[in-house]
């Protein structure tokens, strides 16, 4: 049945091309006007964002988000109120205690994978690796083929601090920009050469993409087309001054604290006010196996500073309602303590924590038992997670995919939402 | 930091009900005054470890020496193959004119006029060998009167060295899944092997055959490397069906599938001949671990393995797919029994599937879509051809270059890609498909024109490296694929991060690549050419010599406006066309 659906798209892509004429005039409009703002303004824009805080390595929530002071392997973190009621979390974050109100913890994840590489394929995909014998898209690239424009000046998906995980079967038009170093911005963002010999390449291209399509009418050369418009657009837009963390006041970049993630945050907050609908930023240096307590107390000061900056600031610029805030990573610790002062990995019970885009912030859903080592009330799986994730933003998460080869793939196969938190 | 981390947790990690979960609450807890007590305590919990896994690796030497003797039974004859005999290139490139051109007939559609030289060329450089041509092999080619200069160049290509790595390129991602259980497998010597085969000629069923029944080390038979990469019951049977008898069926691994026949019965008795195999896990190459000395053997017993087996597996006797179950001692070897049907002259998929794959490689579609789903209820655009050049492929004894040979001496295949007329409907091959390059292809005819793989490849051998780290060209076509398995032959599926680095980064603009293809003080029209042939296999038309001389006319200098024209005609559509 699917089995000629290609066939047929590729075919009617080739005849439309072949009877109407293609404009191939978009660059020189594009760098006359000198900016391209296809992306569309804060108060314009119509779909939600996310961005994705991820832990990598894995924090306990023993140390975090769900302290058990009077069990065996709690260390000496104390628990502190919030300004969520009966809602306690770690003394080394403080700053997020204060702003409490607008987050919710899950504190009954349980999760199947325990080693780092499949655990975090399986967080960010909702699928095994290896599953079926296909790549599964990530988060990031579904959220950018469900809510992004297209024609969008920035890429949909930005991933900033490490490689993540790409685009899968859906290919590499909704792979991640990736930005390594946050305080250097986008790779090969700039001409090797002068804004008016750029011009002139540019033009000369031109002439000679129309001459290559008028002779082969070829459907690639209109995609090669698109996709190079979209990168000198994002060359030329205004759009990709927020990758210029130099624009930012230095008092507004001092909240976020100091360090790749704290640049990384603030970028992130930068992209989604320019209408980026998926941001992922990496904070390394979880895998506490040994010396976890001094680790994490690190580790805790920069998410505090940072996500609380960007709390405010996604509130102060009336975008917290549209943005949802994930902080998680690929699976928890355990809730003892190892010979050498570290917790090892522990996908049985652990947390994540949302916040923004209308979820209904100032509680803890689910418990773990006294010992912090099996879930008491409410588990949450991981497709259970990512659907929440997902209709959070406004994805269908019971929406089906094709692969190339037209196998039908479910974005989440069997999560339930977790009604407490969504609309 | 991390590394010694990972460590530690190799030497804690076990097992609890199938999920790899870390040693729980250890000691757990510590009394925080007494330093002494804390390292007495890890000095004996250290004992403890190394006691068990020595029992642990005592018990596996056992096992193995027995898996040995029983294993040390007779070696497996290699089935009887018929001696080849193929027809004549020319007349079966006619045989496949006739069938297409009947069908063109009877569409109403004229078929399109044959390519030009500079066409041709650069096509038959890139599907058979994967890379463009140089500007002085284009040049010599385009002047050539040589009548049969097209029939030569097609030998010449075949005989050449990158005739198997390009089919390597193709082959080693069908086989060799990267995923995170693969990091410490090597692909190198997959690749090689691949490469030696197809260069070698080596017949396809003797190909399959070998891979098949693969046992041994890396080192002593790389083809082993297929079962190190995939170490599941599942993961074997789904690519073994797909790529080599064209025939999806991982859907009925979990459920009888929906729109054909196959049962998860049919599923499982395939799956059931590699139920014996025994893949070594991988070593770490950071750990000291020799990459080379892992190996594969075939057991009397079900295999070992952990997670060989997946909880859906149905324990049912082997099956082939469609076909009767062989009668099979428990002891005896699987594997070549499989094999052999496969590969036989009369199996039902084998030899179709692989005309189909390379009808599909050198035309951008197959008679059937997609290429390796040519399961029930798939129809074949020319069933005839199909089963004609099965015919002659059997009868060639299974020979991938004659086959190759065959097609590309076609007037369908030394069509123009230029349309004429209105679009008509591509399964009717009235014109050459236009392809894009895959990024192995975009790499190598990058570094063809500038040069700058072999600065890659020379920085590369200066900095320490670890072992078994991506080499440039891997981490370009990673880049490139971002996640994929492998490239769609026609669609241009660049992103905006590919874009900028092709027109930003020093891959394209490298001052030290125009100086060498049009030196200081070149005339403009012999530097437009050189530049032409370089990159596009062509000379420029009249009109764009008249464009670019306008160009020159308004750009600094010279040398700036060939710098100009290199980078644009590098980051055009046409450069990563085959067309």
């Amino acid at each position: 049945m699917f089995r000629s659906e290609k066939t047929r798209r590729d075919f009617l892509r080739l005849s439309a091309a072949g009877v109407g004429t293609v404009s191939l005039s978009g660059w020189l409009k594009v760098l006359a006007g000198h900016t391209a703002s296809e992306g569309s303004s804060p108060s314009a824009r119509k779909h939600k964002s996310c961005i994705l805080l991820w832990m990598d390595g894995g924090p306990s929530h023993k140390d975090t988000f769900d302290l058990k002071p009077d069990s065996k392997g709690a260390g000496d973190f104390k628990p502190i109120s919030t300004s969520a009621l009966g809602v306690q979390i770690s003394e080394h974050l403080p700053q997020l205690a204060k702003r409490m109100h607008h987050g919710v913890l899950v504190r009954g994840m349980s999760t199947p994978e325990g080693a780092h590489p499949r655990a975090k394929y399986n967080l960010h995909t909702g699928y095994r690796e290896g599953q079926g014998g296909l790549v599964y898209p990530s988060l990031g690239a579904i959220v950018s083929a469900e809510i992004g424009d297209p024609k969008a000046a920035v890429p949909n998906f930005v991933s900033i601090g490490n490689r993540s995980f790409g685009s899968g079967f859906l290919g590499p038009k909704h792979q991640p920009l990736i930005v390594t170093t946050p305080s250097r911005g986008v790779e090969d963002l700039k001409a090797a050469v002068t804004d008016r010999q750029f011009a002139n390449r540019l033009g000369l291209l031109d002439q000679m993409e129309k001459a290559f399509y008028h002779e082969y009418r070829a459907g690639a050369a209109v995609d090669h087309k698109t996709t190079y418009e979209r990168a000198v657009g994002l060359m030329k837009s205004k759009e990709a001054k927020a990758f210029d963390l130099s624009r930012e006041p230095s008092a507004a970049k001092e909240k976020y604290g100091s360090g790749r993630f704290a640049e990384g945050v603030l970028m992130a907050r930068r992209l989604v006010e320019v209408g980026v609908p998926f941001v992922e930023v990496t904070l390394g240096g979880w895998d506490t196996h040994q010396d976890n307590f001094a680790r994490v107390k690190s580790l805790s000061g920069q998410v505090d500073a940072a996500t609380a900056a960007l709390l405010d600031d996604l509130k102060d610029r009336g975008l917290l309602d549209s943005t949802l805030v994930v902080w998680m990573g690929e699976f928890g610790r355990t809730p003892g303590i190892n010979p050498t002062g570290g917790r090892d990995h522990f996908p049985v019970a652990w947390s994540t924590v949302l916040a923004g885009a209308g979820v209904k912030g100032g509680q803890a859903v689910g418990k773990t038992a006294e010992d912090g080592m099996t879930v008491a009330d409410h588990p949450v799986s991981v497709v259970d997670f990512l659907a929440t994730v997902f209709s959070a933003v406004g994805v269908d998460p019971s929406k089906e995919n094709n692969t190339p080869e037209g196998r039908p793939i479910v974005l989440v196969k069997g999560g339930t939402v977790i009604k407490e938190l969504v609309g | 930091m991390r590394r010694a981390a990972s460590l530690l947790f190799a030497t804690l990690a076990f097992v609890i009900g199938g999920v790899a979960v870390e040693r729980i609450g250890l000691a757990a807890d510590q009394p925080k005054s007494k330093q002494q007590a804390k390292k007495e305590q890890l000095k004996k919990f250290k004992a403890k470890q190394a006691a068990r896994q020595k029992a642990k690796q005592a018990a596996k030497r056992r096992a193995e020496a027995e898996d040995e003797k029983a294993s040390a039974a007779k070696p497996v004859e290699p089935p009887k193959r018929a001696t080849p005999n193929p027809s004549p290139a020319a007349a079966v490139a006619q045989m496949i004119d006739e069938h297409i051109d009947r069908k063109l007939a009877e569409a109403k559609v004229p078929a399109g006029p044959a390519a030009s030289d500079d066409e041709f060329l650069r096509r038959a450089y890139l599907d058979l060998t994967g890379v463009i041509p140089t500007a002085a092999k284009t040049r010599a080619f385009l002047d050539s009167t040589d009548p049969q200069k097209r029939a030569k160049l097609i030998d010449e290509l075949l005989a050449s060295e990158t005739y198997g790595k390009h089919q390597a390129d193709l082959w080693v991602p069908k086989l060799f899944p990267r995923d995170s259980a693969n990091r410490f497998v090597l692909r190198e010597p997959l690749a090689k092997w691949f490469a030696d085969q197809f260069n070698a000629d080596t017949r396809w069923d003797k190909l399959v055959y070998d891979l098949v029944t693969a046992s041994g080390t890396v080192a002593d038979n790389p083809a082993v490397t297929y079962y190190l990469a995939n170490r599941s019951v599942d993961k074997l049977t789904d690519t073994v069906t797909q790529h080599f008898l064209g025939v999806q069926l991982q859907c009925a691994q979990c459920h009888n599938h929906p729109f054909n026949a196959w049962k998860q019965t049919e599923y499982w008795g395939m799956a059931a001949f590699f139920s014996k195999v025994q893949p070594q896990n991988p070593r770490n190459p950071n750990r000291g671990g020799d990459a080379m000395q892992v190996g594969v053997r075939e057991l009397p017993v079900k295999s070992r393995l952990r997670n060989f087996f997946p909880d859906s597996a149905k324990d049912v006797p082997p099956k082939f797919l469609g076909g009767p179950e062989p009668k099979l001692a428990s002891r005896e070897p699987y594997r070549p029994e499989l094999a052999e049907w496969m590969t036989g002259p009369r199996n039902p998929y084998f030899a179709r599937a692989m005309v189909n794959r390379t009808w599909g490689q050198l035309f951008g579609r197959g008679f059937v879509n997609p290429i390796e789903d040519m399961g029930e209820g798939a129809i074949a655009s020319h069933p005839e051809l199909l089963d004609a050049l099965t015919r002659e492929f059997v009868k060639s004894g299974f020979d991938v270059k004659h086959l190759t040979r065959c097609i590309c001496a076609s007037q369908a295949y030394q069509r123009t890609s230029k349309p004429s007329g209105s679009e008509a409907d591509p399964a009717l091959f009235a014109r050459m498909a236009v392809k894009v390059m895959t990024p192995e292809q975009l790499f190598d005819s990058l570094g063809r024109v500038t040069g700058f793989d072999r600065q890659m490849e020379r920085a590369r051998a200066r900095a320490p490296k670890r072992p078994n780290a991506p080499t440039p060209r891997d981490q370009f076509v990673q880049f490139y694929l971002a996640g994929a398995e492998q490239a769609h032959p026609t669609e241009y599926e660049g992103g905006i991060p590919q874009a900028l680095k092709l027109m930003n980064s020093r891959i394209v603009g490298n001052p030290a690549a125009v100086r060498s293809i049009a030196p200081p003080g070149t005339k403009p029209a012999e530097a437009f050419e050189a530049i032409y042939l370089a990159a596009l296999s062509r000379r420029p038309t009249g009109e764009e010599v008249t464009r670019l001389k306008e160009y020159a006319a308004k750009a600094g200098t010279p040398n700036e406006a060939y710098g100009d024209i290199l980078w644009v005609v590098l980051n055009s559509s046409e450069f990563t066309a085959v067309r």
